[in-house]
């Protein structure tokens, strides 16, 4: 059974269990891809390309945020012209900088796979024919695990350094967001709505929310909100102390 | 968050501010930070872009590991010496900042993206040449970074910014647009004339592909950021003197979008087509590949 609207959607994850998303509000605004003249103006980075290069960093920060920490083993997979150019413009690199928590304009960001490499953290990259699952050129989409926990996070890079984050594999739950940063996400494993109306009226008060979902599987309730403007980072603070299990991307 | 043109353009003449104001408080708004810490991001922005500026002018250069690009804002630099151009010192130095900028970035230097690195010189091109010609003190100059910066947001939201989704046009050809629009503000012109000057440098590169050889930051690129800082320039003198576009410019927005996503797959910064397919770009994408840079 396959339901597919907006609104309702049941995935069969093949092992015969399902997980389901419910979706709950869009405001009619539209949604700006880029939110800030820093954005535009910016970033201050390591050349040679916004999208290949400091896009790249980008994803693999996003990567390191949904980890919770630098990963033992990464498999970056790519698509479209990421796939074609990354040797050239340095996205191995920058994607494993990312990986390592490093910013856009640390002057490590060369030297971050032989960085990885001391610290016994196995990055490979894959070239892949295909259309790009999240259909956008600039895409790479990495699998991350330490051996117990396995996380997917598949980002593309949209111009200048900024990027959408469009897919996500939580505990085999997937989170579809609708791709522009920041994200917030709540793993809940009490499976507790009243949890996720605690952390909507929070956001509503502090961090105004574009779209908010919900992903069910038998173990883990995930609350997934596409967040109007880029955070105050004392807000993302107070959300950690909040909540343990809360992802701010 | 402006979404159009004609919005900023209505807005800056209703209440008598120049867009750069109303930027700096659409940003103060959007990322509730204090207008000091607003001001002094682009501060250090303008800071990163005269050192890069300054480092690919200074010396011998910066060369790419690769060798495909570098020293040849030195060599303009050196004609520029000689004291004649046939296109003038001023266009001419502008011409060598974008070029300066663009080899460092090639150069895996530090640079800041404007609104992508690709085309990180198109706007220091012309800002440290305006700082000399106008005059202009820090406070003018991050101003002028706020009016591009506002401007290209309003192109990002609406169409593309990226050489793999919209071709150079959206790269250099959005630069360029944007720098003409900060300029005319600079130069004293109204903030309708800056839409006319967006207007026309961006019409004026309409169509450009991105084929970047070997898949590089480094040719054409760094070249292109020279007409983007001359066509910057010819649009905002076209815009103050009067001159208007026909069509306005947020559907010179909409249609460097279409024409983007009408381009074919190869011609958007894969590396295949164009300067890329040529035998001597393929050659030098073989060299540079066995060389595994």
């Amino acid at each position: 059974m396959l339901l597919e609207n907006d609104y309702f959607t049941l995935y069969n994850k093949g092992n015969g269990r399902f997980s389901l998303k419910i979706f709950l509000c869009r405001e009619s605004k539209m949604e700006n891809r880029f939110k800030s003249v820093f954005d535009i103006i910016g970033p201050v980075m390591i050349g040679p390309s916004s999208s290949h290069t400091a896009g790249a960093v980008a994803i693999g920060r996003e990567g390191n945020k949904l980890f919770g920490g630098v990963p033992k083993k990464v498999t970056v997979h790519y698509y479209g012209s990421f796939a074609q150019t990354h040797r050239g413009h340095g996205t191995d690199y920058a994607i494993a900088a990312g990986i390592l928590g490093f910013t856009t304009s640390d002057l490590r960001v060369p030297k971050a796979p032989e960085i990885a490499r001391k610290r016994g953290i196995d990055i490979r990259f894959v070239e892949e024919k295909g259309e790009s699952p999240i259909h956008h050129p600039n895409t790479a989409i990495l699998d991350m695990t330490d051996g117990h926990k396995r996380v997917q996070l598949a980002g593309c890079s949209i111009g200048g350094g900024a990027i959408e984050i469009r897919r996500l594999v939580i505990h085999d739950i997937v989170v579809e967001p609708s791709g522009t940063l920041p994200i917030v996400l709540l793993i809940d494993p009490e499976r507790k709505i009243k949890n996720q109306r605690f952390l909507t009226s929070f956001l509503q008060q502090k961090a105004p929310f574009n779209e908010s979902r919900i992903y069910k599987s038998p173990d883990y309730y995930i609350y997934e909100y596409a967040i109007q403007n880029y955070f105050k980072p004392s807000l993302i603070g107070e959300l950690k102390k909040k909540y343990k299990n809360i992802v701010c991307l | 968050m402006y979404n159009h043109i004609k919005e900023i353009v209505a807005d800056a003449e209703k209440t008598e501010k120049p867009i750069s104001e109303l930027i700096i408080e659409q940003e103060c708004k959007l990322s509730g930070l204090s207008r000091e810490k607003v001001w002094n991001k682009m501060k250090y922005n303008l800071e990163t872009m005269r050192a890069a500026v300054s480092k690919g002018s200074t010396g011998k250069g910066v060369f790419s590991h690769t060798g495909l690009t570098g020293g040849e804002a030195i060599k303009i630099k050196n004609y520029r010496e000689k004291g004649y151009t046939l296109s003038g010192d001023f266009m001419m130095e502008a011409v060598q900042n974008a070029v300066a900028t663009n080899e460092v970035n090639a150069a895996m230097g530090v640079i800041c993206a404007t609104p992508t690195a690709g085309s990180s010189g198109t706007l220091p091109g012309i800002l440290f040449m305006l700082e000399k010609k106008l005059d202009l003190n820090e406070e003018q100059m991050i101003r002028f970074l706020f009016t591009a910066g506002g401007m290209g947001l309003v192109i990002g939201n609406n169409a593309e910014i990226a050489g793999a989704t919209g071709g150079c046009q959206a790269e250099v050809g959005s630069a360029s647009a944007m720098g003409a629009a900060a300029a005319v503000e600079i130069a004293g012109g109204t903030p309708a004339q800056s839409s006319q000057a967006l207007a026309i440098a961006m019409s004026n590169l309409l169509g450009l592909v991105c084929d970047p050889i070997a898949g590089l930051v480094e040719v054409p690129c760094v070249k292109r950021n020279a007409i983007g800082a001359g066509n910057a320039l010819i649009a905002a003198d076209m815009a103050l003197a009067g001159c208007t576009s026909v069509i306005p410019a947020d559907e010179c927005i909409d249609a460097m979008k279409k024409v983007g996503h009408q381009m074919p797959v190869s011609l958007r910064e894969t590396g295949i087509g164009g300067l890329a397919g040529t035998p001597t770009g393929q050659a030098i994408k073989t060299r540079i590949f066995e060389k595994d840079v």
